[in-house]
């Protein structure tokens, strides 16, 4: 609690003080009370009770009060949160991507990372683009959250006010593996984030990063152990029974096999996974170029 | 047999037989019928709470597989509600207390009534299968948000199907208590002279027979979608997820209160009993129970402050779920008002309903704070809901259920219960509570999100703490059930009046008779919480 | 043994409670279907030209046949209520009777216009219907989901009429005591009134 990490953390942690301070004041005068009439007011002590009329007055107060309490409340709930909605006219914008399980950031300048790295003091605008099912995008440190909802433009905004780096979790159940869809965002300096940005380089193989920025490692691992699909490691080439449209027959993976794997994932269904996980096609997010590129890739995994 | 003297049967020994239960159209019967199933289904539940919570002692997997994991929370969540909350209350102490105090032989519709019964069973029996069927129970949250919902090759269809039975019986048991209270009241007992129970189950029936109906159509929905494959909560295929969210709340927020207020009832009887006085604000707590029952129904949407509702919505949601405290709030004080000056029994019901009060205050004021939107966009969807709604939802309903089954006990039973084992185990289930869900509240706060199967380490000791609350708990549980088990057999006989309460209930034998009262009952002219001292 | 009689007994006949209940039931059907017109009004807002489109699809003619029959049939079972009160058991029975004829027809026509929609692909999941766009998809499935609920509210509204013939025919029902027939009667209604919206939302809104 009270940090400075993001510009919003004040408003936050103020309307929460707030309303904390009303309730533990509430619960602790109640219940002590509450305990003090009945010691005080035991059978053994007070055999008779008293007389005690209704009392007009005393429900008006205790209605009026309150009422007027939790205004208090909404107002400060209300005060902290408009800014949070009150878009700066120039930031940077990036796309943040979700899709089962995991987040992808796309900068403006086409560059695309599994990590949000933002500069210090800079107005960042996130336009949030789910690919499958809800999701929802959360820095309990900068204390935002929205939900990344297909076909729906959500988004949110922030600066980022201390050096460091910070938890991304996902706050909408999502499936299987919705407690590992994490990810992290850096604040940096300015400097270090142009030099970030603008290195585009990259050791990995083309196919590989094909892979990682469909996020398509999330759910295939690269070292022979399942998550939700088939591991990659030496799938290429050895003999698989699936299953198409319900009768099971045996295929080779090739070339053919992997493109309609990506193209039309429901065709032809691994025997022992769950059809329906993988998005209905990949036509419009990879190129057959990219394809190409992947079956590469896999030829080396062995 | 001319003398009046001459105790007539109970209700039990009326009839015997498997037959004259499953059939029966007697409302005492129907209740308890209703009660050991629900309490069977409570079971369920709660094993699997216990086995989340066994799963969630360390990080990384500790007992199941993550799908595992979330099958269990949604089918916890699904019973939780669907089977235990929603009828709870009015199922079983509603179809038993509701004709006696009112001063009738039965509700309005006694056939009817029964039926509510077969349907619940067989929701119960529909929600359990996806347990056997196919790919096993549904793995969607008890919210079955689209499109996941849609996607998923879980048992979703046959949950959700279950849950829309459920709501058909919760229809028909709000329709005959409405009309019970209305044609049926005893001719002396005029709205103002009705105990709180019936009043508190009154405005809920409302609710059930207003509300559900929405759920009905839209989980109808759901599956027509599952089945045919189309979108209309889809967007790739041009439906609004956002859509559903809203027909979704629109009946899961005053659900809610379909669960909380007739425990309200519960402890308003409950207090005036022990302080053996009035109740103090009688009115206002009726009108209050209306005006939860009727602005419940505006402030669903905050539930969704972070889905992309538009800006001024989020606000008037807001400003109405604060606006929607205030009438639990004037309930707490008139309360606490009506034991001052009082003469105080402390029994087991008296205890139950203190812990109530102070759990449901930790509830609501946590209520409030997630009613706020700044702080909600931090706290949605993380461990400060599951606190929030436990504290009510398990510290309220659930301890006036544990109460109401202390202070009726005698009058449903027959016998007493043994007071200094019931005080026990109440230690334990008190304290094992709080242990195991103030320190969510405490994770929430931090930033550990909901049904996640696998957590970062940081939050390993207050869940490591909160799994030992809820064995502390479930030894407290344990006990109490003993005790009420064991009293039936050797408790000492109850005598018509144990508390000296004064609603019609204890004006009749325990048991009653199958038609309630031998003689006439007696309507309080001075209202019904009236003690001649 | 119980030596009082309890006035407000739940075992007593009360026809008002009946009829309070009949109408909160009615009430909950008239949700469930206001529901599904929301649904409806919202889709049809953010799609209003693609429901333009699809709804030249549906058969106005058939559509008004329809409408006449259903509100025919609302006019005979009102009619047999008269009949029963005034004794006439034989002239309530037969209208009760063309209640459930002009039920069958209903469903009989509405039976012609699927199929010619079925023949059209346009059923969900058929061919023609995958290459509709969204918004037309949207009011197909609606069209489908709701007047086959309706449809489903017509068998269970002919049902009720059957166990009221039952009834008059072992005179539980009679000139004293009917309010069984009346409660039929407004379910009856109901089922007309929903088609009186759901007609003009699908057929003629142009
Ligand atoms: C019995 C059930 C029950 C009850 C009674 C309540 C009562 C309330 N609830 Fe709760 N709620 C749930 C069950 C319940 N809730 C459930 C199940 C969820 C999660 C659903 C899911 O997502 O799975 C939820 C979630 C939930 C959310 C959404 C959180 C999120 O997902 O982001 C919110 C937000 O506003 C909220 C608010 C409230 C409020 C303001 C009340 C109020 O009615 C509380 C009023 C009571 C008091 C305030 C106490 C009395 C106070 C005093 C005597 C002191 C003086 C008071 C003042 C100064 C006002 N609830
Ligand atoms: C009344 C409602 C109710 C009740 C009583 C409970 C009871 C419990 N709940 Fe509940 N819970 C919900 C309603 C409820 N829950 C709902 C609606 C959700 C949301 C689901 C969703 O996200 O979709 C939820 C979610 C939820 C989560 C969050 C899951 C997640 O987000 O990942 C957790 C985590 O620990 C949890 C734990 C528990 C535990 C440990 C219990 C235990 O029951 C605790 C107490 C233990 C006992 C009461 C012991 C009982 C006794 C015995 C077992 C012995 C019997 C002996 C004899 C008969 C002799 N619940
Ligand atoms: C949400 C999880 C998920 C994501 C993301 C995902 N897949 Fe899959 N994938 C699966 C599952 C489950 C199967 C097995 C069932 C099937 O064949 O449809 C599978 C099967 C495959 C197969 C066939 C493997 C075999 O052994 O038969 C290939 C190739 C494949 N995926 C490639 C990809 C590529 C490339 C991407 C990213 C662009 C991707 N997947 C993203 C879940 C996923
Ligand atoms: Cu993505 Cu949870
Ligand atoms: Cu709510």
């Amino acid at each position: 609690m009270f940090t400075n990490a993001s510009n919003f953390v004040d408003g936050v942690d103020l309307s929460f003080a707030i309303i904390l301070g009303a309730s533990v004041f509430f619960l602790v005068a109640i219940t002590a009370i509450m305990i003090w009439f009945v010691i005080k007011y035991n059978r053994k002590k007070h055999p008779k009770p008293g007389i005690v009329k209704e009392n007009h007055k005393l429900e008006i107060i205790w209605t009026v009060i309150p009422t007027i309490l939790v205004l208090v409340m909404f107002y400060y709930g209300w005060m902290g949160y408009k800014p949070m909605r009150e878009f700066p006219k120039d930031s940077i914008h990036i796309k943040a991507i979700a899709q089962m399980w995991s987040w992808n950031f796309e900068y403006e300048n086409g560059k695309v990372s599994d990590t949000l790295v933002v500069p210090i003091d800079k107005a960042v605008t996130l336009d949030l683009i789910s690919r499958d099912v809800l999701h929802s995008l959360y820095i309990p440190a900068f204390r935002i959250k929205e939900d990344v909802i297909p076909g729906i433009d959500n988004k949110m905004w922030f600066i980022g006010q201390e050096l460091g780096d910070y938890n991304i979790l996902c706050a909408e159940y999502c499936g299987d593996r919705h407690s590992y869809m994490m990810s992290k965002v850096y604040v940096v300096q300015e400097t270090e984030y142009s030099t970030w940005l603008n290195d585009k380089s990259s050791n990995d193989h083309p196919g590989l990063q094909v892979l990682k920025k469909n996020a398509c490692t999330s759910c295939h691992s690269l070292d022979g152990s399942k998550i939700i699909g088939p591991s990659f490691k030496g799938v290429w080439g050895i003999t698989e029974t699936v299953i198409t449209e319900g009768v099971e027959r045996q295929i080779t993976v090739d070339k053919e096999y992997i493109r309609s794997s990506i193209y039309d994932p429901n065709a032809d269904v691994t025997k022992g996974y769950n059809p329906g996980l993988m998005i209905t096609t990949y036509k419009d997010l990879i190129t057959e170029d990219e394809v190409k590129d992947i079956i590469e890739y896999l030829k080396t995994l062995k | 047999m001319s003398t009046a003297a001459i105790q007539s049967k109970s209700f039990y020994e009326e009839k015997k037989g498997l037959k004259s239960w499953i059939f029966s159209t007697d409302h005492k019967r129907i209740g308890l019928l209703y009660f050991y199933s629900l309490g069977s289904f409570f079971l369920v539940g709660v094993i699997l709470g216990l086995l989340m919570r066994l799963e969630l002692i360390s990080p990384g997997e500790t007992i199941m597989k993550a799908k595992t994991y979330n099958q269990v929370f949604t089918l916890h969540g699904v019973i939780m509600i669907f089977l235990f909350l929603i009828p709870s209350v009015p199922a079983v102490f509603g179809n038993i207390f509701l004709p006696i105090m009112i001063g009738t032989d039965d509700v309005a519709f006694p056939k009817i009534n029964l039926l509510s019964w077969w349907l619940y069973v067989l929701g119960g029996l529909f929600a359990l299968s996806t347990l056997v069927v196919g790919d096993g129970p549904a793995d969607t949250g008890w919210t079955f948000y689209a499109p996941y919902s849609v996607k998923t090759g879980t048992n979703v269809s046959l949950a959700v199907f279950a849950a829309f039975i459920l709501g058909f019986s919760s229809i028909l048991t709000g329709l005959n208590f409405i009309v019970t209270i209305h044609r049926l009241r005893h001719p002396k007992m005029g709205w103002f002279k009705m105990p709180l129970f019936p009043w508190a189950l009154y405005a809920t029936a409302w609710i059930q027979v207003l509300a559900t109906p929405i759920i009905g159509i839209t989980l109808l929905m759901i599956i027509a979608e599952r089945v045919f494959g189309l979108g209309l909560f889809d967007p790739s295929l041009g439906g609004d997820p956002i859509l559903y969210q809203h027909l979704f709340w629109i009946y899961s927020h005053p659900a809610v209160y379909i669960m909380v207020l007739p425990a309200m009832g519960l402890i308003s009887e409950m207090i005036p009993t022990f302080a053996k006085r009035p109740i103090f604000g009688y009115k206002a707590i009726a009108y209050s129970s209306m005006a939860i029952a009727f602005i419940g129904y505006f402030v669903w949407g905050h539930h969704m402050f972070t889905s992309g509702m538009s800006g001024p919505a989020r606000v008037i949601f807001s400003i109405l779920t604060f606006l929607v405290a205030v009438p639990s709030a004037i309930k707490t004080f008139n309360w606490v008002a009506t034991l001052y000056k009082g003469s105080i029994l402390i029994k087991t019901p008296l205890l139950f309903s203190m812990a109530f009060i102070f759990q449901f205050l930790i509830g609501g004021l946590t209520g409030l704070v997630i009613g706020a939107l700044a702080t909600d966009v931090h706290l949605h969807d993380t461990y400060f809901v599951v606190g929030h709604f436990h504290y009510v939802m398990f510290g309220g309903t659930g301890f006036a259920m544990f109460g109401a089954m202390h202070y009726w006990y005698g009058k449903i039973w027959g016998k007493m219960y043994n007071e200094k084992m019931a005080q026990i185990s109440f230690g334990f289930i008190f304290v094992g509570f709080n242990f195991l869900y103030f320190p969510m509240l405490i994770l929430g706060l931090m930033g550990m999100p909901r049904r996640y199967y696998d957590y970062l380490p940081e939050f390993t000791t207050l869940n490591v703490i909160s799994t030992v609350g809820s064995w502390v708990m479930v030894l407290g549980i344990i006990m109490m059930l003993t005790n009420l088990i064991r009293s039936k057999k050797r408790g000492e006989k109850a005598p018509k009046d144990p508390w000296g309460g004064t609603t019609l209930e204890w004006q009749t034998s325990s048991p009653p008779s199958l038609h309630n009262f031998d003689t006439e009952p007696i309507v309080p002219e001075e209202g019904p919480y009236f003690h001649k001292v | 043994m119980a030596n009082f009689v309890m006035v407000n007994s739940g075992h007593n006949r009360d026809d008002e409670a009946d009829k309070l209940g009949m109408w909160l039931f009615l009430f909950t059907e008239l949700l469930l279907f206001g529901g599904l017109f929301l649904v409806y009004t919202i889709y049809r807002y953010l799609n209003a030209d693609a429901f333009l489109h699809a709804s030249y699809e549906l058969n106005v003619i058939m559509g008004t046949v329809n409408t006449i029959v259903l509100l025919t049939s609302s006019l005979t079972v009102a009619m047999s209520i008269t009949a029963i009160q005034k004794g006439d058991t034989k002239m309530a029975l037969t209208l009760i009777w063309s209640t459930i004829a002009f039920a069958g027809v209903f469903l009989v026509i509405k039976y012609f216009e699927w199929t010619a929609k079925f023949e059209h692909g346009l059923f969900p999941g058929m061919e023609h219907y995958n290459m509709l766009e969204p918004g037309e998809k949207l009011f197909f499935f609606l069209y489908f989901f709701m007047t086959g609920f309706h449809g489903l509210h017509v068998i269970i509204g002919g049902i009720i009429l059957l166990f009221v013939i039952a009834a008059i025919r072992k005179g539980e029902t009679n000139q004293g005591k009917f309010i069984f027939l009346e409660n039929g009667a407004l379910y009856w209604h109901l089922v007309d009134l929903i088609w009186i919206f759901l007609f003009p939302l699908f057929y003629l809104i142009h």
